[in-house]
């Protein structure tokens, strides 16, 4: 049974910053969840021990100790409790290193509240318990299509795909978050580090160049689907390996 | 003082006690013994000589002095460069916590008992914190495109242009404007130019988005391309306002608001875009402008070479 059916989850909440602790942490408990917060690293460390959330959420710049140096802790200590990041610089490495050092999913600052509590629902309805996400696999793996994360490259079948590095991060955020509704300004946010307007276009771009090298159809998706009027859903079912 | 004149300085006094040293020492003048029992000959060659060198030194430090400045400047430029990025990154990171803060804030209003003045009141604080998170993301996205690396390949102009007024006719403000693009087919259609696709994207869109700002129902706007060999040329015309001649050269400051652009929305961030982004292209922007008539905004891109 997913936590989400059971009786609402528990969420630690950590940011340094006491009006947002307090401000989210009761918007968060109007829509269901138990919330308790922390004020820095290693006050994180020491809640998440006794309370032992369903899921965290932790700001990257803080005192004593920073959201990544809490995170890289955790996951080295083999501590799998999902985790979103709430990310301070919109650049491209600090989005693919959040990624990488097992975070389950990010979000920039300042972010729309209720885009967090769908953001929140999503990770704990894909979190498997005392599991890797898929999001800290360095290997992801879709029927023929494997992505090795390390090497950014991409295979399908023996094929190795020429793509652009933006479809490379595009196709990485799709698989990391398969059967999940993303919408394009999502996309955007989370892979361009914009919110420009101007964008759904690039993303519908980025899209129709992946499709192509993936020899995928649009009308009956293996990999990528589009959700008409709303964004795009990796349809393919994704194994992590380590 | 000019280059060429230090080496005339330095060769001329050591030419003339070249000289005066051969026609003393061939007896063509008199070589008498002078003070010091030097010869004239010898002397006229120590003079030259040593006024040489006095030029040849000088004219050294010169170029050591010009090279240093040269390297001064450059670091100078690269420290501003980076002082800004660092500036803005902390602008940044200062403004987002509190602006988070009035989200959350203003989310956790919402969510309860209001009556219909209240939650306008509220709507419109909303709609200025995100005025605000636009206007923090654009100074941080124009601080980026300084240092950071260009996804460059070769981009379709032509498939680049279409897309951007599909995009701009869709728009609501569109209505009204005929909107036209004239690309060349003959004798061949537009080269490709090099360059990260999603950036050349977003600099056609602000240069449209912009006419669509300064134009009204009835006005025209027209996109238009052509290859003048190495360079590819993208023009932006329009029928609309027209900018004072005073603030031509402004426009492309960062959050500069011309005379015509008050009440006209927008964050006086655009052009900098736009400006910033042809330069990293190493293509170049300027604009023509007749206050009344219109504007047209020219681009010059560097043709795609393998």
């Amino acid at each position: 049974m997913s936590k989400l059916e059971t009786s609402s989850p528990r969420l630690l909440l950590v940011d340094d910053e006491v009006a947002i602790t307090a401000n989210l942490a009761s918007f968060l408990e109007r829509a269901g969840f138990q919330v308790s917060t922390a004020q820095d690293g290693v006050q994180a460390i020491e809640q998440m021990k006794r309370i032992q959330p369903d899921l965290v959420i932790l700001d990257v710049l803080m005192p004593r100790m920073d959201g990544r140096q809490v995170l890289r802790q955790l996951r080295q200590g083999g501590d799998w409790t999902p985790i979103i990041l709430l990310t301070q610089v919109g650049e491209a490495s600090e989005r693919a290193m959040a990624l990488e050092e097992g975070a389950d999913d990010y979000i920039n600052k300042p972010f729309d509240p209720r885009e967090l509590i769908a953001r929140i629902r999503s990770v704990l309805r894909r979190a498997r318990p005392g599991q890797p996400p898929l999001a800290a696999a360095w290997k992801l793996i879709c029927g023929r299509l494997v992505f090795d994360r390390r090497a950014r490259r991409v295979f399908l079948g023996e094929q190795e795909l020429t793509l652009t590095p933006k479809a490379v991060a595009l196709l990485e955020y799709l698989m990391t978050h398969p059967d999940e509704l993303i919408t394009r300004e999502r996309l955007l946010e989370t892979v361009w580090g914009w919110d420009y307007p101007v964008g759904t276009r690039t993303v519908d771009t980025r899209i129709a160049e992946l499709r192509r090298e993936l020899g995928d159809d649009a009308v009956t998706p293996t990999y990528i689907e589009t959700v008409p009027g709303e964004g795009y859903r990796f349809a393919g079912k994704v194994e992590g390996q380590a | 003082m000019k280059r060429w004149l230090w080496v005339a300085l330095m060769v001329v006094p050591l030419a003339c006690g070249g000289m005066g040293a051969v026609l003393f020492w061939l007896d063509v003048l008199p070589n008498r013994i002078a003070y010091l029992r030097i010869d004239l000959g010898t002397l006229f060659l120590l003079l030259g000589l040593m006024t040489g060198s006095v030029m040849l030194g000088e004219a050294l430090r010169r170029v050591v002095e010009e090279r240093r400045q040269r390297v001064f400047l450059q670091r100078m430029q690269a420290e501003m460069v980076n002082e800004r990025h660092e500036f803005l990154r902390r602008l940044d990171h200062e403004l987002k916590n509190p602006l988070m803060a009035m989200r959350a804030g203003l989310a956790n209003l919402t969510g309860t008992e209001l009556d219909a003045p209240q939650r306008e009141i509220i709507e419109s604080v909303e709609t200025q914190i995100l005025r605000l998170s636009r206007l923090l993301a654009d100074l941080r996205k124009l601080a980026e495109l300084e240092i950071r690396p260009l996804d460059c390949a070769p981009v379709d102009v032509n498939e680049l242009l279409q897309d951007v007024l599909t995009m701009t006719e869709e728009r609501p403000e569109a209505e009204g404007r005929q909107i036209t693009l004239t690309l060349p087919q003959a004798p061949w259609p537009l080269p490709p130019v090099s360059g990260d696709h999603d950036l050349l994207f977003l600099l056609v869109h602000n240069l449209l988005d912009n006419a669509l700002k300064f134009t009204r129902p009835g006005d025209k706007i027209e996109l238009r391309a052509f290859e003048d060999g190495a360079r590819v040329v993208v023009e932006v015309a329009d029928t609309g306002a027209g900018i004072p001649e005073k603030d031509a050269l402004l426009v492309w400051n960062e959050l500069y608001r011309g005379e015509n652009a008050r009440g006209v929305p927008g964050s006086g961030i655009g052009l900098s875009l736009v400006r910033a982004i042809a330069e990293r292209h190493h293509g170049e922007v300027f604009l023509r402008s007749r206050l009344g008539q219109g504007t047209v905004f020219t681009l010059r891109l560097p043709v795609y070479r393998k």
